[in-house]
């Protein structure tokens, strides 16, 4: 390839015992939009970060235009003309759109930040993404979507001639996404190099033009065109075999009262005159975009916030739950957060500490005391039933893959006895591999008599799941049909309720 | 129309309703409460303890702190007050070797709290201790007395209720809130304390802010120190002793986050006066000065429980909806 912008040739980095890296070539084309897949742990964020100058590599090279370079600090690479959005949210939530767009080089005026010409400079490139919005609002009044629009914008107007992008469209709805891929089409017909990180491959063959595929930190493919090659190729290159398919027993007979029943109920996060049924034996699936208020109905359904009106009953008597722990001891609720690290898990405790956790008050014996013994006999039985992978209860949760730790905070609820179980986002984050795991797992609980709720923003996962499926927009609920797991047929369903 | 909003919206505003509010109704109980002499004591405390309330502050603002803070001014004031009585330096020389001692300390945390990567909580700690060995050690816990007049008289003297030492405070308050709100260096030490991640991804080096940060605090409570000197006519080690509940209490009234990213100078300030005010009323009315740290405890506690109440709201504020 004569006209290489960017080369990585043999790319190797180790962490701690652990090769992230190991020999990575990756040669990104001048106005070529370049995707770079694999699952998660195949060493794509070690990769990024080492051309964006967080990381250095161990070994190998980077070239630029064919010219070695090597970014001691991320300042280096932005210098070098190498912009990046990462997968973390990266804003100054308290700043201006406006100052966090010009962060790297702000305007200043003797010396003083100049928030005109800042709130100028930034404007073409708010526009360019349709985001109609004042450069001067703080970054904290915006949505989760918006934010991430203003780290695209901020990427852009760094005027790089590489430009990185790691999952960038997680929060946007389709007609945004649509929005960011003419802006990324136009930058690479102006001979600008896109490097793409994205989970959703449709997105990929939409977009994209070549490919690199790495797995377990090598490549199973370098820079290939993406013509001709297919979705199933594809996998079959991230996951060193065929897809799983995956077929759903059938669900069992509805029981006649609901497991969870919401009638007319209002919260404090403003959800209005809401209604619901969840069944035991059956999986609802609640899509909705983000801020549609679908975990925020799960929470105030657990007790986190308040239920200003209507009525919820647990197999169909009236319930009155005043806070989580009585949701959670009495009326077997439960609640898998999206943020298994935030939230759900605490990362330097042992696996078997996490699992018992919310079964504490049980285990206290003699004294209060709660011994270890007694925590890994309480979660033994579900690492084996789950099929968590962890060399021993004592290693710390932090340590083990994602697709586990979603499995260890899924644990967490059935020793708990949930009968009822919100699972916000069961798959975010997790590859291809664990994630039919985790389907099947979720199926697994729904048919031995739980009633699940999946709340996903994967549409092709959740009308794959899901029995029933509520569709949620703006705080309510605004279709509820029976999934026929006809993908077609649902989305346009799905799409037809929230845009419609 | 815009402005009076934002005006309405500023953290600060509630405070200053609350310090004028609890003048006010002070004055109406004790007249006395109005007189220069009285004014002037309450904006002398004002003075000294803004100074060093905004060099926690600037600490605070990266989300980091300084325990070694009234430390710090502790040895700054001695070394002021021995380097004039025992090198019979001029006082300008002295204020010089004193700031750069300040300078210096603060440098030293700085410096060991980059280069370690642990907490500047463990770190000033241990310098905390460190300084404070040092001034103890040097005076033997004497005080120098041979203080010059004209520093004497920087600390004493005033025009009607408004004190001398004014010159200093306010320039400084000054220099600090357009350095935090306006100045490149400020907002990219806020915007460190703000999300750390962030702000080294978009190329501000943490080495330079932690220093920049840790280097003022050591400057302010260098300027405080000799400023306690002269208001108390003598270089005693038992200087800053007292400053470090003031010191995150002013901040934290006035609205500042402890995990770092925003400070409000004019809230700082009204800290202050908030903790001015609450200790000159406690004596005008005579109440037992030991309670007035339980006052100060509780005013905490309520300005932290504020701060949290609005940042909730601010969280789930409805966003700003696409077109």
């Amino acid at each position: 390839m004569s006209d290489t912008f960017l080369e990585v040739r043999g790319a190797s980095k180790a962490f701690v015992g652990v090769q992230a890296l190991d020999g990575v070539d990756l040669a990104v084309g001048s106005g070529q939009i370049h995707a770079l897949l694999g699952e998660n742990g195949a060493g794509k964020s070690t990769l990024i970060k080492i051309l964006t100058g967080v990381h250095q590599p161990d070994a190998g090279t980077v070239r630029l235009r064919g010219v070695p370079v090597a970014f001691r600090t991320p300042r280096d690479a932005i210098s070098a003309g190498i912009g990046a959005v990462h997968q973390e949210r990266n804003l100054i939530t308290r700043f201006s759109i406006a100052e966090n767009i010009t962060l790297e080089s702000p305007p200043s005026w003797l010396g003083l930040f100049d928030a005109d010409a800042a709130a100028r400079a930034t404007r073409r490139w708010l526009n360019l993404l349709a985001l109609e919005i004042d450069p001067a609002t703080p970054v904290a009044r915006l949505s989760v979507a918006q934010m991430q629009l203003v780290e695209i914008a901020k990427a852009l107007s760094l005027e790089s001639r590489i430009l990185v992008l790691d999952e960038p469209t997680s929060s946007l709805t389709p007609h945004e996404t649509a929005r960011l891929f003419a802006v990324l089409r136009r930058l690479a017909g102006d001979g600008v190099g896109i490097l793409f990180v994205s989970h959703k491959l449709e997105e990929v063959f939409d977009l994209c033009s070549h490919v690199t595929v790495l797995r377990d930190g090598r490549n199973a493919c370098g820079s290939r065109p993406l013509a001709g090659m297919t979705r199933a190729d594809v996998v079959r290159l991230m996951i060193g075999r065929e897809e799983a398919s995956f077929t759903a027993p059938p669900a069992p007979a509805r029981a006649a009262a609901p497991a969870l029943e919401l009638r007319s109920v209002s919260t404090t996060f403003g959800h209005c005159d809401l209604s619901l049924r969840a069944y035991a034996g059956e999986v609802l699936g609640l899509y909705g975009l983000v801020g549609a208020g679908r975990s925020e109905l799960a929470r105030a359904v657990i007790g986190v916030a308040g239920i200003t009106a209507g009525e919820v009953l647990i197999d169909g008597r009236p319930a009155a739950i005043r806070n989580v722990t009585q949701a959670v001891r009495r009326f077997g609720l439960g609640y898998v957060s999206e943020d298994r690290k935030g939230e759900g898990l605490i990362l330097q405790h042992s696996v078997a500490a996490n699992i018992a956790a919310t079964v504490w008050h049980r285990l206290r014996r003699v004294l209060g005391f709660v011994s270890d013994a007694m925590q890994a006999a309480t979660a033994a039985p579900f690492v084996r039933a789950l099929d968590i992978r962890t060399p021993s209860l004592a290693q710390r949760a932090g340590n083990l893959s994602g697709g586990n730790q979603q499995k260890v905070s899924v644990a967490k609820w059935l020793v708990a006895g949930s009968r009822i179980l919100f699972i916000d986002e069961p798959t975010v984050g997790i590859d291809i591999r664990s994630k039919a795991d985790l389907h099947d797992l979720v199926l697994r609980l729904a048919r031995q008599g739980t009633a699940v709720i999946v709340i996903s923003s994967d549409m092709p996962e959740l009308v794959a799941l899901s029995d029933r499926i509520a569709v949620m927009k703006g705080f309510r609920i605004v279709d509820t049909f029976d999934n026929t797991r006809d993908y077609g047929q649902a989305s346009q369903r799905i799409m037809h309720a929230i845009h419609g | 129309m815009s402005r009076l909003r934002n005006l309405l919206r500023a953290d600060w505003l509630g405070l200053l309703l609350l310090v004028l509010g609890g003048s006010a109704a002070l004055a109406v109980v004790r007249p006395e409460f109005l007189t220069p002499y009285n004014i002037d004591v309450i904006l002398v405390s004002f003075c000294l303890t803004v100074v060093y309330a905004l060099g926690q502050g600037v600490i605070i603002a990266i989300g980091h702190m300084n325990l070694a803070l009234g430390a710090i001014g502790c040895l700054v004031a001695i070394a002021f007050g021995g380097a004039m009585e025992v090198w019979h330096l001029p006082i300008w020389l002295a204020a010089v070797f004193g700031l750069l001692l300040g300078t210096i300390c603060g440098f030293i945390n700085g410096w060991l709290t980059w280069r370690s990567g642990l907490t500047s909580f463990i770190i000033t700690l241990a310098t905390l201790s460190i300084f404070k060995g040092t001034a103890l050690g040097i005076t033997q816990a004497q005080p120098f007395y041979r203080i010059p007049d004209a520093v004497k008289a920087f600390g004493s003297v005033r025009w009607g209720p408004l004190p001398a030492m004014l010159l200093l405070a306010l320039p400084i308050v000054i220099a600090t809130g357009i350095f935090l709100a306006r100045m490149i260096p400020g907002r990219q030490m806020l915007a460190y304390g703000g999300n750390p991640n962030a702000a080294e991804l978009s190329g501000i080096s943490r080495a330079r802010v932690v220093l920049l940060a840790h280097t003022l605090s050591g400057v302010l409570a260098a300027v405080a120190g000799m400023m306690t000197v002269a208001r108390l006519q003598n270089a005693t080690p038992a200087i800053g002793d007292e400053w470090l509940i003031a010191s995150f209490a002013a901040p934290v009234i006035g609205g500042a986050v402890l995990t770092g990213g925003h400070l409000s100078v004019v809230g700082t300030c009204l800290g202050v006066l908030v903790v001015a005010l609450i200790n000159q009323a406690l004596v005008m009315l005579a109440v037992d000065p030991f309670y007035v740290q339980v006052l100060l405890g509780l005013l905490i506690l309520g300005a932290v429980g504020l701060n949290r109440l609005r940042e909730a709201r601010l969280g789930t504020t409805a966003p700003v909806r696409l077109s």
